[in-house]
């Protein structure tokens, strides 16, 4: 992974703002921009999560905070972060920096029963382990009221226990942040896509304390549309299924329209009509579906069922798959035409939706809010 | 401190104020001692408490100030003498009993002593308490001098005993707690025949109000006769002064002190009055009738100047034209302290001359004398506090609950989490139990939209003095909040004074001790008790406690005063920063002990740009290795 793009002389027209605490809260957390991704926490006293909602216990007074340059709703210039993961300038399309797409799946059946869809991530993430890539994994748990969080796995059990999708927004890069410093040397994430925006903005931080980004060695990225609010949403189900019993949850393709969670004493389907109130209103100024600055992306979305659909990205993320493929730790097949299609519009979708909302907040397609693109990106997506 | 019994009588000793009033009171045969601790009364009881043993008396911290006046009112009703002090704040708690003991009338000599704080260096008002002898009707004295303190409080039994009603002394902060000589006095046994023998014409009672009250006016009428001819009342200065100032109390010395600096002992008098209630109207009348500019110098109201000029509206043809120049003219202000600087301005702006202002180099002076050996240290907690502990739980828990949530505070040491080292977590503070009183409305509110949770906190020994009833009304009204008692198994903020739930008695005898959490489950309230120096889990029972919505729950928070302890024990650790870990200013830490926690303890080496341990003032609690984010704060069990 390239991340040296303060060489390639293309530092004078990019930036990335460094602001402190204050303006996290006033800029982003007040104005109910944030995605939980966890990037400003598990770093210092102030900032801390709880129950899904990120708590200022004390005031920072500090002009230049790492909490600010990590945000994903801060200063977001993609082109610079482009430069720093991938080498290259942002590709202002549908899916961002993209190798090959490919469907696939896991080879082992007992992953696939566990994991959601084709259980490629589980798979890629063990494989990863078992080949030293990383001798850690910052993935995703929940606990028995179906908080999530970010925890630090380093043996194939772990990773399989937390495999499943989660649809509750989690500080995952919270737990990067706190286990990074310890004695642990290459680290995987399994990121949603503001996780990885995150990630991003870690490497390309200007700030002194590099935060052991170094040793970030593979982000695997998962699509996303949108991820709910912990506090009332969790208040909501538990008036229809004891938390506790909850085994996962899942979103079936359309025309169902239903969110569905599997619980010990079966399987309760809820309108999805009725659980969309609970998305996070920062999902709705999101245009990254596809998790575009990961090594490899992988979902569900418009993909073949039993398989996953796979971008692979950067050329850590090409020599993950190929090495997985050729162990017969996962087989890749050819996504179909339609598929990518129906993919890139909904990846489209999502960016108009997403541009469309920030232009309506701010009035002006000038003031982009978080997002740093340039006018022609703009006019180019939203034609 | 040696004890006020120590000494010959004849012999001339240098006393506090409050220990002079105690010491009269034994030279007047005192029997029976009570009040609720409060600054600056509480030596009064408290240097009694230590004789009551030798000189066999009782000595009680009674649970509050209506308790207090309550008991002695008995002990004067039985036949023996009694004291009780107060701060002004008490005296509002006594206030209704008072106004019934006034009618009623007493049997053997009763003393109320009631300590005034004017600037309120250590009190949430600055309340004059002198008004009460008007309204109630009964006779004060104000000592200016601390031979006075001793000597009026002596005679005060006497008077109390002639009209047969309690006697007021009011005191003020620089009478209390400053120290001058006081020739002593024999020490006199009390009586030790107590009866309670009331007739039937003679019940102790204000019924028959209508004829009781002609009686009061009557001792009110009898007592001003005797004030007529008090010593306590002196003038000083020519016979025709250009200006009459009239003072009382603390304003004697300023007085004295200002007409000396300003070289005026010849054209200024000063008519110092001990006896300002009822007025010893001939006696001021005769000194009015001197002069035609009156300066009148008193700590905090006009309450002297006021009657001053009633007395001039009643007898206005007796006197010539006079102008009165005090509070209401501006000339000294009508709230805070005077000192002599004031009173010179007056003087000076009073008779038209250039405002002679105090010797400059005074406070280098003062500063010289004292440099070095005060350092100056911010209001906040002690090093070692368990409140800091408490509110810094109490803080993060009402920021994770996120709905808004307050504390409405009480009156102690942990009033001081209005400020920086208490986290600014204190949002209400007024009287005595008054946190869980507004608690009980706080959390009525919820038909009217109110969704904040409600916190109030209370020390332990508040929560006997006044915040049981209100703990009684927010279960019977079905009230929601959440009570946290800081029990630091004292009276720390007055000196320690023991209580209810101490198992000491004033005296330092073993006492049954009274168990706030007993009582509180007693009234089928919800209860947990927490370590505050284990933040974690008194962040987390706070938490789930103010989020079990409906109705009282409480959360007691015990640790001992971190003085009481440091007498008693050695301290838990030996606490150092390694400042290889420190991150100081860095992001990540951004001085979080330092700048936020705030212990006196922790001192921020700006040439190292680390954290360092005050070792003379750490107490070794250990806390703030809990919060430091780097671990960089070491503890080690000591």
């Amino acid at each position: 992974m390239a991340n040296d793009y303060r060489g390639d002389g293309r530092e004078q027209e990019m930036s990335l703002e460094v602001k402190g605490c204050r303006e996290l809260q006033s800029e982003v957390l007040a104005k109910d921009l944030c995605s939980l991704c966890g990037a400003c926490i598990g770093m210092c006293p102030y900032l801390v999560a709880h129950k899904g909602r990120i708590v200022a216990l004390d005031e920072c007074t500090l002009p230049q905070g790492r909490c600010y340059v990590f945000c994903p709703r801060t200063s977001l210039d993609l082109d610079l972060l482009s430069h720093a993961v991938f080498g290259a300038a942002y590709p202002a399309d549908e899916l961002g920096t993209v190798q090959e797409i490919a469907m696939a799946r896991a080879r082992d059946d007992g992953i696939r029963s566990k994991a959601q869809y084709g259980g490629t991530v589980t798979a890629l993430t063990c494989f990863a382990l078992d080949q030293g890539l990383i001798d850690s994994a910052v993935l995703t748990t929940s606990d028995e009221n179906i908080l999530p969080g970010g925890a630090l796995a380093d043996n194939t059990a772990q990773i399989l226990d937390s495999a499943g999708s989660n649809f509750v927004a989690a500080p995952t890069v919270a737990a990067f942040n706190r286990e990074s410093g310890k004695d642990i040397q290459s680290i995987g994430v399994v990121a949603t896509p503001c996780q990885a925006l995150a990630l991003a903005k870690m490497r390309a931080s200007p700030l002194d304390n590099r935060n052991n980004i170094d040793k970030l060695k593979l982000v695997i990225g998962l699509f996303c549309t949108w991820a709910l609010r912990y506090e009332d949403f969790a208040r909501f189900l538990a008036a229809k299924v004891p938390l506790g019993q909850i085994v996962k949850f899942d979103i079936p393709p359309p025309p169902a329209n239903i969110f569905q969670v599997f619980a010990d004493s079966g399987r309760t389907d809820i309108p999805l009509d009725q659980v969309r109130p609970f998305i996070r209103p920062t999902c709705d100024v999101c245009i990254d579906m596809t998790a575009e600055f990961a090594d490899i992306s992988v979902g569900s979305a418009e993909g073949v069922e039993g398989w996953n659909t796979l971008i692979i990205r950067s050329d850590a993320g090409r020599e993950l798959v190929e090495a997985a493929r050729a162990k017969g730790v996962i087989e890749t097949a050819p996504l179909p035409q339609e598929n990518l299609d129906h993919l890139k519009q909904a990846a489209l979708l999502k960016k108009k939706k997403g541009l469309n909302k920030v232009i309506e907040t701010t009035g002006s397609d000038q003031d982009l809010l978080y997002l740093k693109l340039t006018s022609e990106a703009v006019k180019g997506l939203l034609s | 401190m040696t004890s006020i019994t120590a000494y010959e009588p004849g012999a001339s000793q240098l006393l506090m104020g409050n220990e002079a009033i105690a010491r009269g009171a034994l030279e007047a045969g005192l029997g029976f001692a009570s009040a609720y601790p409060g600054t600056p009364s509480s030596e009064i009881i408290g240097s009694l408490a230590e004789v009551a043993g030798e000189m066999d008396i009782h000595v009680e911290w009674s649970v509050n100030e209506k308790v207090a006046l309550e008991a002695a009112a008995a002990a004067s009703f039985a036949g023996v003498r009694a004291i009780v002090a107060m701060k002004q704040n008490g005296l509002n708690v006594a206030s209704d009993f008072l106004m019934n003991l006034n009618l009623t009338g007493t049997n053997a000599g009763l003393v109320l002593v009631l300590c005034d704080d004017p600037s309120a260096l250590s009190s949430t008002n600055e309340q004059d308490s002198r008004p009460i002898a008007k309204w109630a009707e009964l006779p004060l004295l104000e000592p200016a001098t601390f031979q006075e303190a001793a000597d009026m409080t002596k005679w005060a039994f006497e008077l109390s005993e002639e009209i047969k009603n309690v006697c007021l002394i009011r005191s003020v902060t620089r009478v209390s707690h400053a120290r001058g000589d006081v020739r002593l006095g024999e020490l006199v046994p009390p009586s030790r025949q107590a009866r309670f023998a009331p007739t039937a014409l003679g019940q102790f009672t204000p019924y028959l109000v209508s004829l009781k009250h002609t009686l009061l006016h009557q001792k009110v009428n009898k007592t001003r006769e005797l004030f007529e001819s008090s010593s306590f009342n002196w003038y000083t200065g020519p016979e025709r002064p250009e200006l009459l100032i009239v003072t009382s109390g603390s304003g004697c010395y300023y007085s004295l002190e200002a007409v000396k600096t300003l070289g005026l002992e010849s054209s200024v008098g000063i008519l110092k009055l001990g006896t300002t209630w009822p007025l010893p109207e001939k006696l001021v009348q005769e000194h009015l009738a001197r002069t035609e500019k009156v300066l009148v110098v008193e700590e905090v109201d006009p309450f002297l100047e006021g009657n001053l000029k009633e007395l001039v509206g009643d007898t206005f043809s007796a006197l010539g034209p006079l102008t009165f120049y005090g509070k209401r003219s501006g000339h000294l202000p009508s709230i805070g302290e005077l000192d002599p600087d004031l009173v010179m301005g007056a003087v000076s702006s009073v008779l038209g001359q250039e405002r002679v202002a105090m010797d400059p180099e005074y406070a280098k002076k003062v500063q010289q004398l004292t440099g070095g050996q005060v350092q100056a240290r911010m209001l906040g907690f002690c090093a070692g506090c368990p409140h800091r502990a408490t509110l810094w739980s109490v803080k993060n828990a009402l920021k994770l609950d996120g709905r808004g949530g307050f504390v409405t505070g009480d009156i102690g040491c942990y009033t001081l989490g209005l400020g920086p080292t208490g986290f600014f977590q204190l949002k209400t503070v007024q009287a005595m139990g008054s946190g869980a009183g507004l608690a009980c409305g706080f959390g009525n509110l919820a038909k009217l939209g109110f969704g904040q949770p409600v916190v109030a906190a209370c020390g332990d020994s508040t929560f006997f003095h006044a915040v049981m009833p209100a703990l009684v009304n927010g279960v019977y009204n079905q009230a929601n909040f959440t009570l946290i008692i800081l029990d630091n198994s004292a009276t720390a903020m007055t000196g320690f004074q023991p209580h209810a739930g101490t198992g000491a008695s004033a005296v330092g005898e073993p006492a049954p001790s009274v168990d706030p959490e007993g009582v509180c489950r007693s009234l089928g309230i919800r209860v947990e008790v927490t370590d505050p120096f284990d933040l974690q889990a008194t962040t987390h029972k706070l938490l789930d406690l103010m989020q079990d919505d409906g109705g009282v729950r409480v959360l007691i928070s015990r640790r001992k005063c971190a003085l009481v302890r440091a007498r008693e024990e050695k301290a838990a650790y030996n606490v150092r920063v390694d400042s290889e870990k420190c991150l100081g200013e860095s992001c990540g830490c951004a001085r979080l002990c330092t700048r936020i926690f705030q212990c006196p303890g922790l001192v921020w080496d700006e040439e190292s740009g680390t954290a360092k341990i005050d070792e003379v003032i750490c107490s070794g609690c250990g806390v703030c290795a809990d919060i430091c984010p780097a671990s960089a704060i070491i503890r080690e069990v000591a």
